[in-house]
């Protein structure tokens, strides 16, 4: 393997890995709106994971776009990263590639931002990731070969699937959201011990023996 | 200088007073109507024009006397830099259950805070004045605005809106949603409402007492203020102050005043509670040494807040009273904020399990895990006083958390001894 093929082979690899981690971002992201949780962590934990995962994201695509650069066999402009129409190879699907590149961009300076820009903003912008990865997997699909048959397109029918999966169960979850003045009572009721009795039932026992 | 070579001329009243009180009536309990005010205080000394004021008002170092203690004049400044349509909000309504200040300055000296919301009107140049009350508000400041219209005092005409009982109704953002006619919830900034408020114009808004100490600052000068307090934090404040016989009192104080000075030495008191129920427990062994001003209460964690200074008599137990008002703290969650909205009931749930007799090893690290997941993370600052609240009462009341876990509680008076405002909110009614 020649320094060549390993760009050409590490685009490639990169560019999988990134499907799979912005699967897992958007999943993680709907979990965050609905307030869900993962079993074994906290609700913050979700919020930080899919943080974490979508700036892991954005650092393999990166290196998906660069290696595709550097990779001789093709000539990739190193603007059709971000350029739409800017490359002569594959034109249509790494216009696809530019604009949720520019889209996951958008959505993470505006998240950084968040506590600067007013909310409306940052919700439009962020609301765009349910573009931004039929987008991106279109990319994936159109522009790779290994993505159409095979193991890895299994791969990426479950990542369909799981996405759709999500974006399905948010649809379901927000029409039987409680009313704002309805949900503390409701998270109270979950967590408080019920009147009367002073502590868990355990502790009751064990100061009764 | 004679009151009568004054009087017309700048609208003084005789000499700059001395000492205390500044705000509160001379004769304690009587209310000044607006005969004894001006015979006081004399004519709101308008300056001409926007923008004349603020210097002095700088010079002064007020700080805004709402909680956050933010300098006066840096959003007076704001607001009066900007363009086109400006509306200024006198803030009354006092949401702090266990504060009484600003309704009673309300009742007591109503034309001091409407100086002041002239006067600060002027400075901006606002074309719209409102007072935001609480919940049940007197007859007094009706009584005061319609008699000085007829003296044709006021330049601006001033509409009351009431505040509902809710925790997060004085709130800035809430208070302009409200004002605007809807629910009075907090929203996100910025915008921060000096900047986009009440239709969207500049809105400035000062906490009734802060625009009381404007009114005297307009007339006195920047020295007369400075003549009492701290030299970073001038100027007097009103503090609800509770004994630890349950005796409560709104008491006028130069800034910086030892707390001891403040609290009867009889009944002995265990903890005193600094800033309301978004502030901080100190053990009363340190309290004693501190004075009133965030520069020293910030060292140990605490703030003077809305001037609420509790005193905890012995013999009560200050888990129960802990987790009495964090549960009343949750219920206050506008629901709107992920970690507020789970974070507080959990943290109430914990506090209350610790309340109780025997509890969950884990109880105590996942309620100060869950304060440190909650801080800085809602839209207004609710789940941070909330978790200071909650956190400090751990630290304070660490010794009757082992008591509790062996099955006891020191308590002997099981009354409970902190106000605190009874119905949830259930609808969205409750908010408006």
């Amino acid at each position: 393997m020649s320094g060549t093929t390993a760009f050409w082979y590490a685009s490639r690899a990169t560019g999988i890995v990134s499907l799979l981690l912005l699967t897992a971002v958007l999943v993680l992201g709907i979990l965050v709106n609905r307030q869900g949780r993962l079993p074994g962590l906290p609700r913050f934990a979700v919020t930080s994971l899919h943080r974490n995962i979508s700036l892991l994201a954005v650092a393999f695509i990166a290196v998906h776009v660069l290696t595709a650069v550097l990779d001789t066999y093709v000539n990739i402009p190193i603007l059709s990263g971000v350029v739409p129409f800017a490359s002569s190879y594959e034109r249509g699907w790494l216009t696809l590639g530019a604009i949720s590149f520019d889209i996951m961009l958008a959505m993470i300076i505006t998240s950084l931002l968040r506590g600067r820009l007013n909310r409306v903003l940052w919700r439009g912008v962020h609301l765009l990731a349910y573009l931004c990865w039929p987008v991106a997997f279109a990319h994936s699909i159109g522009s790779s070969r290994d993505l159409q048959h095979g193991w890895l397109l299994d791969l990426s029918i479950a990542c369909a699937l799981m996405v759709a999966a999500a974006a399905l169960w948010r649809l379901a979850h927000a029409a039987r959201q409680l009313p704002r003045a309805a949900r503390v009572a409701a998270i109270l009721a979950r967590h408080s011990p019920p009147t009367g009795t002073r502590g868990p039932a355990r502790a009751r026992e064990r100061i009764a023996r | 200088m004679t009151t009568t070579m004054d009087e017309p001329a700048a609208g003084r009243a005789a000499a700059p007073p001395d000492g205390l009180p500044r705000l509160l009536p001379l004769v304690p309990g009587v209310p000044e109507d607006l005969g004894a005010h001006l015979a006081r205080y004399g004519r709101p000394p308008y300056r001409g024009g926007p923008g004349l004021l603020i210097h002095g008002v700088k010079a002064a170092g007020l700080t805004g006397r709402g909680g956050a203690a933010f300098p006066v004049h840096r959003k007076v400044a704001i607001v009066a830099g900007a363009r086109g349509r400006k509306v200024i909000v006198a803030n009354g309504a006092e949401s702090e259950p266990a504060s009484r200040k600003d309704g009673l300055l309300l009742r007591a000296a109503p034309n001091l805070v409407l100086d002041g919301l002239q006067l600060a009107a002027e400075a901006i140049g606002a074309s719209e004045a409102h007072l935001y009350l609480h919940p049940g508000f007197g007859p007094e400041i009706g009584h005061a605005l319609s008699q000085r219209a007829a003296a044709g005092l006021d330049r601006l005409d001033v509409s009351i809106t009431e505040a509902p009982p809710r925790f997060l109704a004085g709130q800035e953002s809430a208070l302009v949603n409200r004002l605007g006619g809807g629910p009075a919830l907090p929203t996100f900034t910025p915008p921060r409402v000096s900047e986009r408020g009440l239709g969207g114009a500049p809105t400035l808004v000062q906490n009734v007492e802060t625009l009381a100490h404007l009114a005297l600052i307009a007339r006195y000068g920047p020295r007369w203020f400075r003549a009492l307090g701290t030299a970073q934090e001038p100027g007097t404040m009103l503090a609800t102050v509770y004994q630890a016989d349950g005796i409560s009192q709104v008491m006028e104080v130069e800034i910086g005043v030892p707390l001891s000075t403040l609290l009867a030495s009889q009944p002995a008191a265990q903890a005193l509670l600094i800033g309301g129920y978004h502030g901080t427990w100190l053990p009363m062994a340190q309290a004693a040494s501190l004075t009133l001003d965030n520069a020293t209460l910030n060292q140990r964690g605490a703030a003077v807040g809305a001037g609420v200074i509790a005193a905890l008599p012995a013999g009560r137990c200050g888990l129960v009273e802990a987790a009495r008002v964090a549960r009343y703290l949750a219920t206050e969650s506008a629901g709107q904020c992920g970690p507020c909205l789970n974070g507080l009931p959990r943290m109430a749930a914990g506090l209350a399990e610790l309340a109780g007799r025997g509890h969950r090893k884990q109880v105590r690290a996942d309620l100060e895990r869950w304060a440190g997941l909650v801080t800085r993370r809602g839209a207004c600052n609710h789940p941070d006083g909330t978790a200071r609240f909650v956190a400090s009462a751990l630290t304070v009341f660490a010794p009757e958390i082992s008591v509790h876990a062996r099955g006891h509680c020191s308590a002997t008076n099981r009354t409970p001894f902190l106000p605190l405002l009874h119905g949830m909110p259930t609808t969205e009614d409750d908010w408006i």
